[in-house]
Parts: structure tokens; C-alpha cells; sequence
């Protein structure tokens, strides 16, 4: 198989990772000659409360870019009322320089499954949905394969482990959506419908797929809960920091030598991944700034590089944790081309349908471009300062607007005189030693 | 802004409007008040009441693009977003945000005023400037909110969005895509109200646009309501395109006369001409929804062609000497009168007192109505479809013979969960509901006895239960029909609801005015009032319409008509409600009202008719007619004022 291109093998603090790699993983047979669907026997026999109870002890948060504690998710389930309740896996990982969840599937799609199929027992839904994004075809047959020997296996079915309850999963493609990543949104394409979110209130908990109590969770956060059942929270809570515990899976890509994702206890500081579990920069070069959480993290300036993993830290330092994909550029990178280029994605990702969001997002795009094209002025910062104040608290209908505002506010801030030089004086210093160097 | 107050149709004798509006879509109205304060000013008001709502209340305007009173509320805009406290720290929109206890709302905060002005600011980035050509100017809330609520001048220097424009929806509607300003209500009235897919969004992000689904012209019968709901001039109408502005017209509070709903409806008049039509929401009737032929049926009032003058033989006469002539020639014949669909209940009551008199033995018919008798009792009122459990239609297919009861159905299953029974051989529009439709398709003549085999069906179970039925397009026998839905009725403890074809069939009928006979075969005199062929055996032929139509031939007198834009007078609609018109247009002589016309055959003929004019008619129809009652008691002849609403300071 592929060289592995991240975490694998025993290390203490590869909690999800420690068997990729392992031959046959990715078959039911191979995951369970490694212990696995024991955990999720294990759960059946448990009182759904209990499960609830343990994830919230353990203090597990949301993988997938919130970071919301997920017991307390679980916890906001309604009781049951006779109708159908479910599970929606977000499998829709678009946030630009994420690639984790890939990887987990890629690796172990067993593991993702048995999460998904304990965190249903936990919430008493018997019907598991994952929205994966329709580009990952082959994480995609994975899936499905696993999901077909579970049902042969009768893992999948009306007696999981003879116990009187029926689990089924079901799959759904996405069509090329960053914005059926959030959840809502992401409820309104499984419905069959024009993939744009909804107002909130109700959340997805009251009134969610088919305005039916729905759970949604992220492809790593449920990978996360057989370890977690198994070993209990306690352990869990060994790894992390207080507030944010345990492990999570970077991505880290761009200007570094060994580019992959790495499991690391949250909690280390950025120095270690970027420097020692990527590599560095190239010869010759320096990391000059970072996304820490995906792109609609903001950035910080290399300076900022010893700022520790942890939500909290993040948030200190005015970004946040996000998806945990670690962008790096290095000195050779023009901040106002890579705003552009950031922009243009979410401009075009825009699902339409709040104002400041469609429009605004598309004004920035066009503005920018006009500061690269040489021909802007001062009235042009200022337009992007006013558009990105109001692509954000709250202004818009979902936080594409926000992350829209924070890549354009963040990179202005950071680096102004970047800003200025383009916009007022029509000249690159990067391009310039660019050119320098190849001359 | 629409009025949201219909003038009082009459009161006494009217059916109760017991359904309120409620204060957010799907929503009954609590009796608990809610008390709040927006902008330090205290008000009350029942619970699920939208701040936007509560808002309007105190006359503080809260502009919004996407909400609307009628549509489910979607935050899609952005334009009302208001500070609550208690509450979350950003701003939220008062469009989608219910009423709470205690609750504090502030419009008026620096960050309200800068996020609605910024809004504004978006909306009209990609915005044409359009304005001196564009219909909706003078009723354009874009306009208005920009003056009030808008930054006073533009910072934008890019090059704006472009789309081919305009597009034809349909031969009555026009699409404007620059215009628009993706508030989506049109796509959401098709979905929520109409239950079609006429309209859909494609692409996504700044490129999105309005289109039609599947490249088809929109075929709806409900289609023309877009251009009410939508707030700029994307949406128009092609049959006014470039006529006017709305300070060059006057306008009344009417009822459409095409069919026997009787909605209600604003007649717009500009130069003696009605140039357009658009709905005037009345909560007990159309909910604010007018059907396209309502809406777009009017340019024979305008045509050239229209006949002003009595005729003689084809030549032009005088009144006297027309009327002389007809009635000379009536004398002593097989009489045979057909009146229109929308004739007038004062119309209808002077020709029975002719008909009982000097005209006793004429045969009276109305082309096209049903065969449904006369009602007996109390019949369901439309308001209270949304009431039902269970809705029970028979032999009609609503959305064609009384299209805005067809959006109150619509509206009862799915907002309310009523169940649909539906009986009825051919696919029907209700069968696009998913859940709880019962169709049963009996074949010719089966009618009774499906009827009456739904009696121990499962949804008749639990009332209330609603029974409308009309006479399958006149090929089945509509005697046996509502025969055996008033069986059903009085099993199932529901409620009858006689759907007629003709505006005013029911106040026809109350007036005892229509006989047995479907046509005027036989008969050697007529007087054809309307549109309707004269029988072969006819040997004089009077015709009394505005039009001279091809199918009345060459009649011998041919007398002028009042059209429904011109007539006063009043229609029963076919829940028994009186209705008053409000003509917009002046009747100019030698043009005469029918009432008048009648008045002066009555007097010629020494018929009981001494009236001095139509509120003596009126008084009489009460007195003589119970379930008319309503007569005795027209409304007021001035439209309610609008509220003018005040917005908080520009920025």
C-alpha cells in the first residue's frame, strides 16, 4: 500500500492512528483481529445514559471546526417520542487544507463506523446518515464496503449482537458544496433540497433532518469514541489540556518539507508541528505565516509560531482551532495573493442566500483584484476593512460570512504594510525578491 | 405595503370570520399577551407574534426584503436585523425572532442602523439604475427603505453584475434578473402556497438567479401573485408594462367578478381606463391572493369596441326609443332571459320583481352556472378551511373553478394538517401532498355512491369536517351530488360548502331568480344579458352586454352595458357573503347602470319597482331576502387609511 503520508504506529499519543497502516485494517476481519466492534458489544449492553455521560466526562469537542463539547451535543437529544430520530455523519470535509477525515476513512473506515453506530445507541436512533462530499470517491467505496460486511455480518440490522435493536447506515454524496459542511445547509442537500442553511433556532437537536431530533457530528469526533468507551474518559483525560482534552489530527500542508496529517496531544505547541512533525520550511526559506484551524482560522505571523495547539490558546491569540488544518506559507508568499486566492473561495463556495455574504463576499474578490491589478488606492483598504466588518457578528446568516471577513481581516492586520504597498504604492516587495532570487 | 385592514364587507347576515390572522404563519393566536419593548416603547401581544410584527405595532418600521406575512420566515436578507436583550451578543432578525416576556429590542443602536444601512448598501451594488423605467417605481420599498433607512450616497465605482434582461416568464409576467434582489419570496410562494415548481433558483453565490423551471412559461393559474410579493421590479407585469406610475392613478377597494369567490381586489384607473388590478387582502376570503384571471382579465373594459350607445337594428338610437322597441317585442311571447354569471344581486332582485309581474312565465337562465341548488342552512365560511381536520372535495377541480379556495385548502393541509379526501376521476393538483390524501375516482354517474361510501372512512373520523362539492363541470347530475354530500355532511357532524361557478349564482338563487331550464330553447323572445348564443327558436333577439360578441350574432336592440368596473351593486359570493363593488370607473351617459335600466323597463311596464335609486333597491333585497340581509347595511365609500410607518434615523 501508499507510504503513509502522517501519523501511524505506537506512539503514546497515537490514540486514532496507532494502527493505520496495519494489514487488512480497512476489512472487518483485520479491525477486529485488532479488538474492534468489541467496544460497540460492549456499548449495547450499557445504558445510553451512561454512554452520554462518559463522552461528556471525557471532554471530547468537536472535530470538525466548532469545537463544541460533544456529550453536552448528545446530551441536547429530546427524548425519544416513537418517530424516527438520526445520526448525520458530516463526511463533507471541504475546509481548505483539511484532509484528516480522509485520512481516518482512508485508513480504518471500520473505526468511523463503530463511533457512529455506539454515539446512535447513545441517543436511541436506529438510522445513521453520512454526508460525504461527492469528490471522495474512493473514501466513499471504502465506506460502503465496510457497510456491506457489517450487514452481511449482521453487525448492520434488526439484532446487532442479539441485542433487541436495529442499526442501520446509510450513505449520501455530496455534489460539490463547501457550504453542505455546515450542518444545517448539509441537512437541507440530504433532504434533496438547494443546499443553503437555515435560520437557527431550531437547532438540528429539536428539528433537524425531515424536522426530526438529528444528531451531527464530525467524521474524527465519532472515530474518536470506541477509544474513548473502551479506555474511559479518565484516560482520555490524560491527554490535552484541561480544557481541551485529548488528541486531534492536523493537517498540515503548503511550504513545509513533509507535508501529512499528524496526531498530536492538543496542547503542543505549533513550533513542534510545523518545525519537527513537517519538517520545516525548504532550504533557504522561512515560514513567514500560518493558518492554524483551515483557512477561515485566522492567520498568525510566524512570530506567533510557539502558540499551543489547544482551543483556548488559539482564541487568545485572536484565531482559533478550527478543522485543524494547518496551512504554512513561507517568505516567498505575497499575503495579499493568497487573500485573493482565499477569497475567490468562499465568494464562490457562497451559497447565495443572505445578503452581506453574496454580495459583499464577491465586492471583496473584486476589490482585491483591482489592488493587484495595480490599479487601487487608499478608498480601496478602507472598502475591504468596512466589507469585512460586515461580512461578521452576526450579520450574516452562517459563519462562511464570518471566516469570509476574519481571511481578509486577519492578513490586513498582520501585515499592513503588504496591504499598503499594493494598494497605494502598485508595487510587491515579495514579487520583487521573487524575481531576485531566480534572476 | 399592502392594507392590512379589507374594508367591512356589510356585517349583518355575513358569515362570522372566526379564524383570526394568526401572528406568525402556522400559529394560533394565544390568549396570554406577551409584553415587550422595542425601541422604549411597551407593547402586548400574543405569543408567536414576530418582532416584526410587534414592531408594526407601534408604527416603528423594520424594513424587510425576504419576510413576508404570508411566507414562512427565512432570515435570508439580513435587512432587519435588530439588538435584543436579554439575548445573544450579535444582532438577530426580528423577522424570524417570536416575541418573549420582558424582552428588550432596540432598532435604533448605532450597530441596527449601520447593518441595515450596509444591507441597503449591498442590495444596490449590483442594482441597475433602473428607476426612471422601471414599473415598480412610486411603490418600491427598495426606494422607500433607501430614503429611510440608506446610506445617502454610493461608494461603488465597480462595474455592476449583468444578466439578459428582461426575461418572459410568461405572456403576463416579466423577469428583470439585475433587479433582483434574491429575497426568494416568489420561489417560497410557489412551494408554501401555490404547492408548484414553476420558479427555482439556479447557480449559487453572486451568479445566482430567478428562473423558470424546465425552460417552461409559467402556466400557473396562481402565477400573477409574484408581482405582488415581490419588493422591487424584478417581477412585473407585461399587460401594465410602462402604462403608469401609481401617483397618476386612482384607486378602489372592488371584488373580482370572474368566479363565485368573490376576492377582493384593487382596481387601479388612470385617464377613465382601468389599467390594472392587483389584490387587496381580506383575511375571510383570499388571504391576499387573487388568481391570474381576476388579475389579467380586464383589457375588454378598455376596448375600443365597447358599445356606449343603444342600437335599433344596427343603427344607433336613444334609449327611449331602444327600450320601447324591446319591450314591444316581448310582449306576449315565450320570453326567455339569460343573465350574466356576474349579475348584481339589485340587478338580480328588480328582474325577479319583472319576472314575477309583468314578464310572468319568462324562462330565466344563467349559462354555465351549476347544478347545485340553492343552499339551505349554514354553509362552511373559507376562513374556517383552516379550522378542518379533514377536508372532503368532491366533483370539482378547485384549482380551476374557484382557484383562491384551492390556496386555502393548500393552505389548511399544510400549515394546519388537515386530511384531504378527494373524489374525482382525474389527477388533481391536491395529490402533490405526500401524506393524508384519499382519492377515490368514480366513473360516470358514481358519484352518490362514493359519496356516501366515505361515510366510515378513517380522516372523516375526526372533525371538524369540511364538505365542498361542486357538479363535475356540469356533466353530472348536481341535484344527486349535493344530495349526497349533505348525507355526508350531517353523518360526519361537517359542514357544506356549495362551490358555484358564477360570481353571483348564489345571490341569484337566494333571489329565487333562476329556474330549472339549462338554456332558452323554445323560446321566441330573448333578452340575452352577457356573453351567450341566442337559441335557434329565438325570432327576436335583445342582447344587453358591453361587448357586441360574435356568438349574439345580429340582434334586433342591442343596449349598452355597465361593465364590472363600472356597475355598483353587490354579489353573493358562495359562502353567502354580500360583497359591495366599488367601481373605479364613472359610468358615462349615454352608458347606463343595469339597476337604472331596470328601474326604467319596471317603470314602463308598471312592475313593482318604486325606487329612487340603489340604497332603496338594497333595503329592499334585505327586507325581502334574510340570508341578503347583509344589504341593508353597505360600508363606508372611503378606503381605511394606511398607516405610515416611521423608521429610525438615517445614518
Amino acid at each position: 500500500m501508499a507510504e503513509l503520508r502522517g501519523s501511524h504506529g505506537k506512539a503514546r499519543h497515537h490514540l486514532l492512528t496507532q494502527h493505520f497502516g496495519a494489514a487488512g485494517l480497512a476489512t472487518l476481519k483485520g479491525y477486529q483481529k485488532l479488538g474492534g466492534y468489541d467496544t460497540l458489544e460492549k456499548a449495547l449492553a450499557m445504558e445510553p445514559k451512561a454512554l452520554v455521560d462518559e463522552v461528556k466526562a471525557s471532554g471530547l469537542r468537536g472535530r470538525g471546526g466548532a469545537g463544541f463539547a460533544t456529550g453536552v451535543k448528545w446530551g441536547f437529544m429530546p427524548p425519544p417520542d416513537g418517530g424516527p430520530r438520526y445520526v448525520v455523519v458530516n463526511a463533507d470535509e471541504s475546509e481548505p487544507g483539511t484532509s484528516k477525515d480522509r485520512y481516518i476513512i482512508e485508513n480504518s473506515p471500520h473505526m468511523v463506523l463503530e463511533g457512529i453506530l455506539i454515539a446512535a445507541f447513545a441517543v436511541q436512533s436506529h438510522q445513521a446518515w453520512i454526508y460525504i462530499r461527492g469528490e471522495y470517491d474512493r473514501p466513499y467505496r471504502m465506506l460502503m464496503d465496510a457497510i456491506g460486511e457489517l450487514r452481511e455480518a449482521k453487525i448492520l440490522g434488526s439484532k446487532p449482537f442479539g441485542k433487541d435493536y436495529p442499526l442501520d447506515i446509510q450513505m449520501y454524496r455530496g455534489h460539490g458544496a463547501y457550504i453542505c459542511g455546515e450542518e444545517t445547509a448539509l441537512l437541507e442537500s440530504l433532504e434533496g433540497k438547494r443546499a443553503q442553511p437555515r435560520s437557527r433556532p431550531p437547532y438540528p437537536a429539536v428539528k433537524g433532518a425531515w424536522a426530526r431530533p438529528t444528531l451531527l457530528n464530525n467524521i474524527e469526533t465519532l472515530a474518536t469514541v470506541p477509544w474513548i468507551i473502551k479506555h474511559g474518559a479518565a484516560e482520555y483525560t490524560k491527554f490535552g489540556t484541561e480544557k481541551n482534552r485529548g488528541t486531534r489530527l492536523l493537517s498540515v500542508s503548503g511550504n513545509v518539507r513533509k507535508p501529512g496529517v499528524y496526531e498530536i496531544e492538543i496542547g503542543v505547541p505549533f513550533t513542534h508541528v510545523i518545525m519537527e512533525l513537517a519538517g520545516g520550511p525548504f532550504e533557504g526559506r522561512q515560514i513567514k505565516a500560518f493558518w492554524p484551524g483551515g483557512s477561515s482560522a485566522k492567520v498568525l505571523p510566524a512570530s506567533r509560531m510557539d502558540v499551543t495547539t489547544d482551543a483556548e490558546a488559539l482564541a487568545a491569540a485572536d484565531s482559533m482551532a478550527g478543522s485543524g488544518g494547518c496551512m504554512v506559507a513561507d517568505n516567498s508568499a505575497c499575503m495579499v495573493e493568497t487573500t485573493y486566492r482565499l477569497l475567490k473561495f468562499y465568494a464562490y463556495e457562497s451559497c447565495g442566500k443572505c445578503t452581506p455574504c453574496r454580495v459583499g463576499g464577491n465586492w471583496a474578490v473584486r476589490t482585491v483584484a483591482k489592488i493587484l491589478a495595480g490599479e487601487g488606492s487608499r478608498l480601496d483598504l478602507q472598502i475591504l476593512d468596512k466589507i469585512q466588518a460586515g461580512l461578521q457578528d452576526g450579520r450574516c446568516l452562517c459563519g462562511l460570512g464570518d471566516s469570509a471577513g476574519w481571511v481578509v481581516q486577519s492578513a490586513m492586520n498582520h501585515f499592513p504594510e503588504e496591504f499598503e504597498e499594493h494598494a497605494v504604492r502598485h508595487t510587491c516587495s515579495v514579487k520583487r525578491e521573487r524575481a531576485a532570487a531566480s534572476a | 405595503m399592502p392594507d392590512q385592514t379589507a374594508p367591512d364587507q356589510g356585517r349583518r347576515g355575513n358569515p362570522p370570520q372566526t379564524a383570526k390572522q394568526p401572528g406568525a404563519p402556522g400559529e394560533s393566536p394565544d390568549s396570554t399577551g406577551i409584553t415587550l419593548s422595542i425601541d422604549g416603547r411597551t407593547v402586548t401581544v400574543p405569543k408567536g407574534t414576530l418582532l416584526v410584527e410587534a414592531a408594526k405595532l407601534l408604527s416603528i418600521e423594520v424594513p424587510v426584503f425576504c419576510y413576508h406575512h404570508k411566507l414562512n420566515p427565512v432570515g435570508a436578507c439580513r435587512l432587519c436585523l435588530v439588538e435584543i436583550s436579554p439575548g445573544p451578543p450579535k444582532p438577530q432578525t426580528a423577522c424570524t425572532t417570536p416575541v418573549a416576556e420582558g424582552m428588550v429590542v432596540r432598532t435604533n443602536t448605532a450597530g441596527a442602523v449601520a447593518a441595515r444601512a450596509d444591507i441597503l448598501e449591498y442590495e444596490l451594488l449590483n442594482h441597475p439604475l433602473d428607476c426612471p423605467v422601471c414599473d415598480k417605481g412610486g411603490e418600491c420599498p427598495l426606494q422607500d427603505y433607501t430614503f429611510r433607512h440608506g446610506y445617502p450616497t454610493s461608494r461603488i465605482d465597480a462595474p455592476r453584475l449583468h444578466f439578459e434582461k428582461p426575461i418572459p416568464l410568461s405572456d403576463k409576467i416579466a423577469l428583470d434578473r439585475e433587479r433582483c434582489v434574491l429575497c426568494y419570496r416568489c420561489t417560497r410562494y410557489y412551494d408554501e402556497i401555490a404547492w408548484e415548481q414553476e420558479l427555482t433558483t439556479d447557480q449559487r453565490g453572486v451568479q445566482s438567479y430567478i428562473t423558470n423551471q424546465f425552460d417552461r412559461p409559467l402556466q400557473s393559474i396562481f402565477s400573477g401573485n409574484i408581482i405582488d410579493l415581490c419588493p422591487v421590479g424584478a417581477l412585473t407585469s407585461r399587460v401594465w408594462r410602462f402604462e403608469s406610475r401609481p401617483w397618476d392613478m386612482d384607486h378602489t377597494a372592488s371584488v373580482c367578478s370572474k368566479c363565485a369567490v368573490g376576492c377582493n381586489v384593487t382596481m387601479w384607473q388612470r385617464r377613465h381606463q382601468l389599467v390594472r388590478i392587483t389584490s387587496h387582502e381580506n383575511g375571510a376570503v383570499d388571504d391576499g391572493w387573487i388568481c391570474d384571471r381576476g388579475r389579467f382579465d380586464y383589457a375588454e373594459v378598455n376596448a375600443a369596441e365597447r358599445v356606449r350607445t343603444p342600437r335599433v337594428g344596427g343603427k344607433h338610437a336613444t334609449w327611449n326609443d331602444a327600450l320601447e322597441r324591446l319591450l314591444y317585442n316581448l310582449r306576449g311571447k315565450k320570453l326567455g332571459i339569460s343573465v350574466r354569471q356576474d349579475l348584481t344581486n339589485e340587478e338580480a332582485f328588480l328582474l325577479k320583481r319583472l319576472v314575477d309581474g309583468p314578464w310572468k312565465g319568462a324562462r330565466v337562465v344563467m349559462p354555465r352556472r351549476t347544478r347545485i341548488p340553492a343552499a339551505a342552512g349554514d354553509t362552511l365560511a373559507i376562513a374556517d378551511l383552516e379550522r378542518a381536520r379533514c377536508i372532503v372535495v368532491i366533483a370539482s377541480d378547485t384549482a380551476d373553478d374557484v382557484p383562491v379556495v384551492n390556496l386555502r385548502i393548500k393552505k389548511a393541509v399544510s400549515r394546519h394538517g388537515a386530511r384531504l379526501v378527494l373524489v374525482h376521476p382525474d389527477d388533481l393538483d391536491l395529490d402533490r401532498w405526500p401524506h393524508a390524501v384519499h382519492h377515490v375516482r368514480p366513473q360516470a354517474g358514481g358519484y352518490p355512491e362514493a359519496v356516501r361510501a366515505l361515510r366510515k372512512h378513517e380522516y372523516l373520523q375526526e372533525g371538524p369536517v369540511a364538505v365542498l362539492y361542486g357538479d363535475g363541470h356540469g356533466t353530472e347530475d348536481g341535484t344527486a351530488i349535493s344530495a349526497a354530500a349533505a348525507e355526508l355532511a350531517s353523518a360526519a357532524g361537517g359542514t357544506l360548502m356549495p362551490l358555484y361557478r358564477g360570481t353571483n349564482e348564489r345571490g341569484a338563487l337566494a333571489l329565487g331568480l333562476l329556474g330549472e331550464e339549462a338554456d332558452l330553447e323554445g323560446c321566441d323572445a330573448v333578452l340575452i344579458m352577457g356573453p351567450g348564443a341566442p337559441p335557434a327558436s329565438a325570432r327576436f333577439t335583445a342582447v344587453w352586454d358591453f361587448l357586441l360578441r360574435p356568438e349574439h350574432g345580429e340582434p334586433d336592440v342591442l343596449l349598452p352595458a355597465a361593465s364590472f368596473a363600472e356597475d355598483q351593486g353587490s354579489y353573493t359570493n358562495l359562502e353567502g357573503r354580500v360583497q359591495f363593488l366599488r367601481p373605479p370607473l364613472h359610468v358615462e351617459p349615454p352608458l347606463r347602470e343595469g339597476w337604472d335600466v331596470l328601474l326604467d323597463i319596471g317603470h314602463r311596464l308598471n312592475a313593482d319597482v318604486e325606487f329612487l335609486g340603489i340604497a332603496q333597491i338594497q333595503k329592499a333585497v334585505a327586507e325581502a331576502v334574510p340570508a341578503l340581509a347583509a344589504l341593508a347595511d353597505p360600508p363606508a365609500t372611503a378606503l381605511a387609511p394606511t398607516t405610515v410607518l416611521y423608521g429610525p434615523a438615517r445614518p
